[in-house]
């Protein structure tokens, strides 16, 4: 990009070749480094007729003690660098400047000296120009060139850039460059210096011999040492346009007095904060709170001012934020702006209101030259102004009409202070004593701080709301739920001043020792509820600093021990259960299935098959039975089995195979237990898969038997009516009663009536159906039709007609049920 | 309004003056303009004031934000007692030039110094680095 020409010339142009390929490329970065506006003709061509110009104003110039300017001469390292050449004679410059400097005061800017000095302003200027280089360059190619309609200065300057060897001829030319007419001074106003110290600093990193730069270029105000060099080079900015490369090139906008208004805006930052940081979206606690932002201020520029489109050098990420003020107000805007409402400054150093360009560079210089360390690149629009601002955002905010909080602190019209009751938990003792200092000290304060305080434009940067907000993170920190644990000292000492207090005050008076009522915050639990919507699955999590997110939604059920061993005994017995039905049931199905094997085996073992299978139903009876009763089935067995669905289902089709006796006493076995079987067959319904089995066993009974499993059914207080509630229970009735009609209607001389047990039972049987609520008494499976000639025999007519309405018993259905 | 009685806060300090001494020794002006709960500092219209010997020279600086835990000290100065009878205030460039030469004779001193003690056998290691273990 830049071929710099030494003195002696043999190393002029060795680097043009390699240099050629890589035209386009090194044309970008030169618009992107020194802005828009930058001349599309060929630099090679102006450079080769400088070279000539040179050689022809060489020699005059030759040994220019220009080599003191640049780096050497930077002893002082962070002061005072100033480049700025005084021609004493010329210009009152105060003293400060360095001696050795004063080579260059040999050589008088030209410009001064064509110009018989003009106006002060005006030949600052022109001194400005002519020691700084970059500046300086200005007018040399525009000299010669056609283009005298304007002044270009910034736009030419890259151009100059390239021949800083030609700075001594280029100061001759300097007057012929800048056009007459308007004075420049606008032009070289802060911002444009600015402007050409970001250039300058840029260029410098392709740099490669050092003994090139020796000799000219105290590069601008900027202090040049061989370290700074090295950051120059990898300067975020040129890191940055090798990644993103050229951004649009804005049209180079020439108007008629040459004023490139995109010039009036400083570049961009080169580091800008916003690469590489993500957005911070999700406000932590810590956080202040948000400003009010006043978009008042950004309006009103933009009216103003040609909103310049700046280029931009950074890296395609979006500004996420708005920024609180344009960025692209030039500081002179600013300062204007500013400068109004300012009445009195606050500061009380003598520096006027206005800084003079010498003083405005000589600020620069400091501040460039105070931070050689940390300085990357184009030094930020610094804030030099440190008696104005010409950058600050907040007064341009402020002036607005500020979101009216309470008047500022220590106003002191209150006579009583305020203590906040809410955040502070201060000892009553302590608290006494800062009421009363502070009523004290509220009086000597009193309207000199007021009146101050209104003066000050900057006041109140920090709203009331933000105050608070600190006041309540500090005070957050106070609180503790043990004061003894965690002030100790502070309890101990006011029980100590309060125990003096006692002592001194009155000995007497014991009685009004005040207690010691230390203030403790509440534990207060916050448990994060997460949000949940009705009817939705799952719950919303907002995560915070305070409650990071559920990776796994665990829910602790802690069971106690009692309680699992309850279940787990519950769990045992049902398997015990199940295990004791599955084994009976393999033996029924092995009886069950003796038929068919018995056809299938030959004679011969037909006998032990037989054998065998009757072994089975003993078997199966045993595990029923009672354990020394043969003739009774064990309850708790039947119950048991009987609870599990399966096990009825297993007794239902088991009792057919059972011998007749037997079975006889399952069933009364059932009958006897009916209501808890009952009511642990609620939930299966199943019991009446037993009526079929079971009606097949009473036909078979005798009346003896019978009157007996009647006596079963009733058996126990209240039974009956439980009995009637269920299903199979009435259903079981039934065929008891209607068995025992049959019987007597068949037989006449049948047993049933020789003792009084079945026609009493009969009574109690009627009586309770009488009583019996309709509700409860449970529809049967059927109803066998010959009941109503029981009930006849046994009941009068009016309780028959009853009877008969409630159970709903036809007197015409005459079928007769397993008839004989 | 009192914000923090009976504890240090420096809300009370807002928008005024104040002297604020840092970690690497640098002593700044300004007005006070904005903190946090870190003690961090927004200082307004700062000066940098560098003191050797009797003379003083102001530099402006602008804004600054101090963060809080480089802060060895701060205090409210109070604007109408301007005690220059002692302290004589010069040009930036004049007490630059002055600390250059205070930390030139600095070195020199030390320097001597070593080079005494390593005459004598013994180096003592420099505490250059405090702020780090």
């Amino acid at each position: 990009m830049f071929r710099f020409q030494s003195l002696d010339e043999d190393c002029t142009l060795e680097k043009e070749e390699g240099l050629v390929e890589e035209e386009d490329e090194i044309d970008q970065f030169n618009d992107d480094t020194f802005g828009d506006g930058a001349i599309d003709d060929d630099w090679q061509e102006e450079h080769k007729r400088l070279a000539e110009l040179e050689e022809q104003k060489n020699d005059g110039l030759g040994g220019l003690g220009l080599g003191t300017l640049g780096m050497g001469g930077m002893g002082g390292g962070n002061a005072s660098t100033v480049h700025l050449p005084p021609p004493a004679s010329r210009v009152p410059h105060p003293s400060s400047l360095p001696p050795p400097h004063h080579s260059l005061s040999s050589i008088p800017p030209p410009g001064l000296e064509e110009r018989g000095g003009g106006d002060l302003a005006e030949s600052l200027a022109m001194l400005i120009l002519g020691v700084d280089p970059a500046i300086a360059s200005v007018g040399g190619p525009a000299g010669p060139d056609d283009r005298s309609t304007g002044l270009p200065p910034p736009p030419s300057i890259p151009q100059q850039h390239h021949h800083p060897s030609q700075l001594p001829p280029h100061h001759q030319l300097t007057p012929s460059g800048l056009p007459p007419g308007p004075p420049h001074l606008s032009l070289l106003s802060y911002q444009q210096h600015q402007h050409l110290l970001r250039r300058g600093a840029a260029p410098m990193q392709q740099m490669n011999s050092h003994n090139i730069w020796e000799n000219n270029l105290g590069f601008g105000p900027v202090s040049i040492t061989p370290g700074l060099i090295t950051q120059m080079e990898d300067s975020p900015l040129m890191s940055i346009i090798k990644e993103v490369g050229l951004p649009n090139r804005p049209p180079p906008m020439m108007s008629e007095d040459g004023r490139d208004l995109s010039e009036r805006a400083p570049p961009p930052r080169s580091s800008s904060p916003v690469i590489g940081s993500p957005p911070v979206r999700a406000v932590p606690i810590g956080t202040p709170p948000k400003q009010p932002m006043s978009h008042a201020m950004n309006h009103h520029h933009h009216q103003q001012i040609h909103h310049p489109t700046a280029i931009h050098v950074r890296a395609p990420v979006q500004h996420r934020y708005p920024p609180s003020f344009p960025e692209r107000i030039s500081p002179n805007t600013l300062l204007n702006i500013a400068n109004s409402p300012l009445c009195r400054p606050p500061f009380p150093a003598g520096v006027g209101p206005v800084l003079s360009q010498i003083q405005r560079a000589q600020m620069l210089n400091s501040q460039v030259a105070g931070f050689p360390r940390g300085c990357q690149g184009p030094p930020l629009l610094p804030g030099g102004g440190g008696f104005r601002p010409f950058f600050g955002q907040p007064p341009p905010h402020r002036m607005g009409p500020h979101p009216g909080g309470p008047p500022p602190p220590n106003h002191n019209h209150v006579p009583c202070p305020i203590i906040r009751h809410n955040t502070t938990h201060l000892h009553p003792q302590h608290r006494r004593m800062l009421t009363q200092r502070m009523q004290s000290r509220g009086g000597e304060r009193g309207g000199r701080v007021g009146d101050w305080r209104s003066r000050d434009p900057y006041s109140n940067l920090m709203s009331q709301r933000e105050k608070e907000w600190v006041a309540k993170i500090q005070m957050m920190q106070l609180q503790s739920t043990d004061p003894y644990l965690d002030d100790y000292y502070y309890q101990n000492y006011f029980e100590k001043l309060e125990k003096r207090q006692e002592r001194d005050r009155d000995g007497v008076r014991k009685e009004h020792t005040t207690k010691l009522i230390t203030p403790q915050v509440a534990k207060l639990e916050h448990t994060y509820r997460p949000v949940q919507f009705a009817g939705s699955l799952g719950k919303l999590t907002v995560s915070s600093v305070n409650n990071p997110r559920k990776m796994i939604d665990t829910v602790v059920t802690s069971r106690t021990d009692d309680e699992e061993k309850r279940e787990k005994q519950v769990w045992n017995k049902r398997r015990q259960i199940l295990y004791t039905v599955e084994k009976m049931y393999s033996l029924l199905l092995e009886v069950q299935d003796f038929e068919k094997r018995f056809m299938q085996t030959p004679e011969e073992q037909r006998e032990a098959l037989l054998e065998q299978h009757k072994t089975h139903t003993l078997q199966l009876y045993s595990s029923l039975k009672e354990k020394e009763w043969d003739d009774r089935v064990s309850d708790e067995q039947c119950l048991l089995i009987m609870s599990v669905r399966k096990g009825k289902r297993l007794i239902s089709r088991l009792i057919p195979f059972l011998p007749p006796l037997q079975a006889a006493t399952v069933v009364m076995g059932i009958a006897r237990n009916l209501p808890a079987l009952a009511k642990k067959d609620k939930q299966d319904q199943v019991l009446c898969w037993l009526v079929e089995p079971i009606a097949v066993v009473i036909s078979s009974l005798s009346s003896a038997s019978l009157t007996d499993l009647l006596q079963e059914l009733q058996g126990s207080e209240g039974q009956l009516s439980r009995v009637l509630q269920n299903k199979f229970g009435v259903t079981l009735l039934y065929l008891i009663l209607s068995e025992g009609e049959r019987m007597q209607s068949s037989n006449p001389t049948c047993q049933l009536m020789d003792d009084n047990r079945w026609t009493e039972l009969v009574f109690s049987v009627t009586r309770e159906l009488l009583n019996v609520p309709s509700s409860s008494l449970s529809p049967p499976l059927f109803t066998p039709p010959n009941l109503l000639s029981l009930f006849s025999r046994y009941v009068d007519r009016q309780r028959l007609e009853l009877l008969q309405e409630k159970l709903q018993i036809s007197a015409l259905s005459r079928c007769v049920w397993g008839c004989a | 309004m009192n914000y923090m009685p009976g504890t240090a806060s420096l809300i009370d300090d807002i928008d005024k003056k104040h002297l604020v001494l840092l970690r690497d020794g640098r002593t700044l002006i300004g007005f006070l303009r904005s903190i946090d709960q870190f003690a961090n500092l927004v200082f307004h219209q700062t000066v940098e004031r560098i003191h050797v010997g009797k003379k003083f020279g102001d530099i402006p600086r602008g804004i600054f934000i101090v963060r809080g835990e480089n802060v060895v000290l701060l205090g409210e100065i109070d604007v109408d007692k301007l005690c220059d009878n002692v302290l004589q205030q010069v040009s930036i460039e004049e007490i630059l030039e002055e600390q250059r030469l205070q930390q030139q004779a600095k070195q020199k001193t030390e320097k001597a110094k070593v080079t005494a003690l390593k005459d004598r056998g013994l180096s003592i290691p420099k505490a250059d680095n405090l702020d780090e273990y």
